[in-house]
C-alpha cells in the first residue's frame, strides 16, 4: 500500500472572517423579481379593494347615519281643515317628542321648488294646495319613540310620518352587496396570489434541485429544507407586499387629492358626499397596511406546504 | 483534528442478505447480494459502468430502498426505519460524488460546514472544528473560495472535508477521483486511507486500474449486478 504524505498535525488554522453565514437557497435562484413583483401586484389590487369595501362602508354608514337623523312630516290639503294650522300643531307635537331636536315647516316656495323637477319651473301653483313637509331632527335616532309621534300626528287630518326606513334599507343592501363583492373579489387575489405562489415554488424547487439532493445527501431533514426555502419566501412576499401595500395607500391618496382638484366645486362635493372624499382614515389605511404581513405570511406558508409537498413526493 | 471515529463503531456492520434492486417495472440492477462489510475497513467497489456500482453506493447512502432482501446497517434493519430513524443514520454516512456536488454560491468554508449547519450547531462551536479539517486537506488558504474558482483537486478535497466533517462511520465515495488527474487521484486516495485509519469505513468505487494496483485494500467487485469480495 502506498505511504501517506499527508501532513496530520496543524498548529495554527487561519478562520475564516466572522461574517454571517450565506443563505442555503441563493436569493437569485428563487425567481425573485418576477415574483416579487407579482406578489406587489396582488397586494396592490388587495388594498386597493379593501379600501373600497372600507370607503363604501364608511359612505354607507355616514348616509344612514345622516338619513336617520332626519324625517319628515306630511301634511297633506284637507277640505275643511287649516293648513298653517294643522302645520304648527304638527310642529308643536313633534317637538314635544322625546329626543327630537327641531322640527321646521318648508315654506311654500321650497314646497313648490320640490315639485319643479316633476310639473316644470315657472308654473303658478298659487290656484292649487300642495301638500307641506315638516322636517324633524332628531337628536339620536334610537331614543326617539316615532310610535308615539306617528300616534300623536293621526289626530291631524292629512298629516302622516315618513321615517325613511325603506330608502335606508335599500341603502344598506346595496352598500351591503357592494362589500360582499369586494370580498369575493379579495379573495379571488388570495386565490390567485396562492397558486402563483404555488407555481412559483415549484419553478423554484425544480430549478433548485441540485441544492435539495446536497442537503439530503448531507442528512437535512424535509423540515430543515422547506424552513430554508420558507425563509426566502417569506423576505420575497414581505418586500413585495410592502410595496403593493403603500402603492395601495400612495393611490388613495392620490384619488383623493385628484377627485378635490379636477372636479368642479359642485361636482366635488357630490363626489365627496357619495365617497367621503375618498378619506380612508386611519382604520382604512391600518387594514391596506395589514394586508402586507397577511400576504407575507400566506406566501411563506404556502411556500412551505409546496415545498414540503415537493420532497415528500421527491425523497 | 480529526478523532478516531466513535469505539461503538466497532460493534457495527454493514449486511446485506439477498438484496435486489430494479427501478420500476425494469430489469433488476442487483441481483442477490449478500455480504458483510466489517467496521473500519477499506474496500475497493469496483466494475464496469452500468454493472450498478452507484446503485449499491445509493442503498449504502439509504437513498434507495432495495426490492428484495434485507439490509443492516449499524445492526438495525433499515427496511424498518421510518423516515426519521433513516434521517439520523444517514447523518452517520459521507458520501463524495465524481462531481464533487459543491453549492456554487457558498464559499469552501461554508460548503464544509454544511453538515454541521443543517444539524442546528451554532457556527462559534463548529468553525474552529471546520477550519481545522480546510488545513489538514490542504485548503487552509481557500476557506473563502467560491468553488468556481477552485481547481479540480481542491474542490474535492472540499468535498471530501465536507463528507467527513459529521466525523461518519462509513465513507462512500463514487469515482472521486474521475475529475482529477492520475497523480492527484493517488493523492486523494492516500487522504481517504489516512481517513480510514482514524476508524472510518470507506467504500470507494472506481474503475481506475492504477489506483486498485497502487493500493492493497480488498475489492468488492460488481458484474452483471453481483458483488464478488476478495482479499
Amino acid at each position: 500500500m502506498a505511504e501517506t504524505t499527508i501532513e496530520v498535525t496543524v498548529e495554527t488554522t487561519r478562520a475564516p472572517s466572522q461574517k454571517r453565514s450565506a443563505p442555503i437557497v441563493p436569493e437569485r435562484s428563487v425567481a425573485g423579481r418576477t415574483l416579487m413583483l407579482l406578489i406587489a401586484i396582488m397586494t396592490f389590487l388587495s388594498g386597493v379593494t379593501l379600501g373600497g369595501v372600507v370607503l363604501v362602508q364608511k359612505s354607507a354608514i355616514a348616509w344612514s347615519s345622516d338619513v336617520g337623523r332626519e324625517i319628515t312630516i306630511q301634511i297633506r290639503p284637507v277640505e275643511g281643515e287649516v293648513m298653517e294650522s294643522n302645520i304648527r300643531t304638527a310642529i308643536a307635537l313633534a317637538e314635544a317628542t322625546p329626543g327630537v331636536v327641531s322640527a321646521h315647516a318648508l315654506s311654500l316656495a321650497d314646497s313648490e321648488k320640490l315639485l319643479e323637477p316633476w310639473l316644470g319651473a315657472g308654473l303658478d301653483l298659487s290656484a292649487i294646495e300642495i301638500p307641506r313637509l315638516i322636517v324633524v331632527e332628531l337628536g339620536d335616532p334610537h331614543d326617539v319613540d316615532l310610535s308615539l309621534l306617528e300616534r300623536d300626528l293621526a289626530n291631524i287630518k292629512g298629516a302622516s310620518l315618513e321615517t325613511h326606513a325603506a330608502w335606508r334599507q335599500q341603502l344598506n343592501t346595496m352598500a351591503g352587496t357592494i362589500v360582499f363583492s369586494g370580498l369575493l373579489v379579495l379573495t379571488l387575489i388570495v386565490l390567485a396570489t396562492v397558486l402563483a405562489v404555488v407555481f412559483a415554488t415549484r419553478g423554484t424547487m425544480a430549478s433548485n434541485r441540485e441544492i435539495v439532493d446536497v442537503l439530503h445527501f448531507i442528512g437535512a431533514s424535509n423540515s430543515f429544507i422547506a424552513g430554508e426555502f420558507q425563509g426566502r419566501f417569506l423576505a420575497l412576499g414581505f418586500r413585495g407586499g410592502l410595496l403593493g401595500g403603500v402603492g395601495a395607500v400612495l393611490f388613495f391618496f392620490l384619488v383623493a387629492g385628484a377627485a378635490g382638484s379636477i372636479a368642479p366645486d359642485a361636482a366635488s362635493a357630490q363626489l365627496g358626499f357619495l365617497f367621503g372624499r375618498f378619506s380612508l382614515g386611519l382604520d382604512g389605511i391600518t387594514g391596506i397596511i395589514a394586508v402586507v404581513p397577511v400576504i407575507a405570511a400566506l406566501t411563506a406558508i404556502t411556500s412551505r406546504l409546496t415545498v414540503r409537498r415537493f420532497l415528500s413526493q421527491t425523497s | 483534528m480529526i478523532a478516531p471515529a466513535d469505539s461503538e463503531t466497532h460493534a457495527r456492520v454493514i449486511e446485506f442478505t439477498n438484496v435486489g434492486l430494479r427501478y420500476g417495472h425494469g430489469p433488476e440492477i442487483l441481483k442477490d447480494l449478500s455480504f458483510r462489510i466489517q467496521p473500519g475497513s477499506f474496500h475497493f467497489l469496483t466494475g464496469p459502468s452500468g454493472s450498478g456500482k452507484t446503485s449499491l453506493l445509493r442503498l449504502l447512502l439509504l437513498s434507495l430502498k432495495p426490492s428484495r432482501g434485507t439490509v443492516r446497517m449499524f445492526d438495525r434493519d433499515v427496511g424498518n426505519l421510518d423516515q426519521d430513524a433513516l434521517l439520523d443514520m444517514r447523518r452517520h454516512i459521507g458520501i463524495v460524488f465524481q462531481e464533487f456536488r459543491l453549492l456554487e454560491h457558498l464559499t469552501t468554508f461554508e460548503n464544509v460546514a454544511l453538515p454541521l449547519r443543517v444539524r442546528g450547531e451554532p457556527e462559534s462551536v463548529y468553525r474552529s472544528n471546520v477550519s481545522e479539517l480546510l488545513e489538514w486537506v490542504g485548503l487552509g488558504e481557500r476557506m473563502e473560495a467560491l468553488p468556481a474558482l477552485l481547481s479540480g483537486g481542491e474542490k474535492q478535497r472540499a468535498a471530501i472535508a465536507r463528507a467527513v466533517i459529521g466525523r461518519p462511520d462509513i465513507l462512500l465515495a463514487d469515482e472521486p477521483t474521475g475529475n482529477v488527474d492520475p497523480e492527484l487521484s493517488l493523492r486523494l486516495v492516500r487522504l481517504f486511507a489516512e481517513l480510514n485509519k482514524l476508524g472510518t469505513t470507506i467504500i470507494l468505487a472506481t474503475h481506475e486500474l492504477p489506483l486498485l494496483d497502487a493500493f492493497d485494500f480488498p475489492r468488492m467487485a460488481l458484474t452483471d449486478g453481483r458483488v464478488v469480495i476478495d482479499g
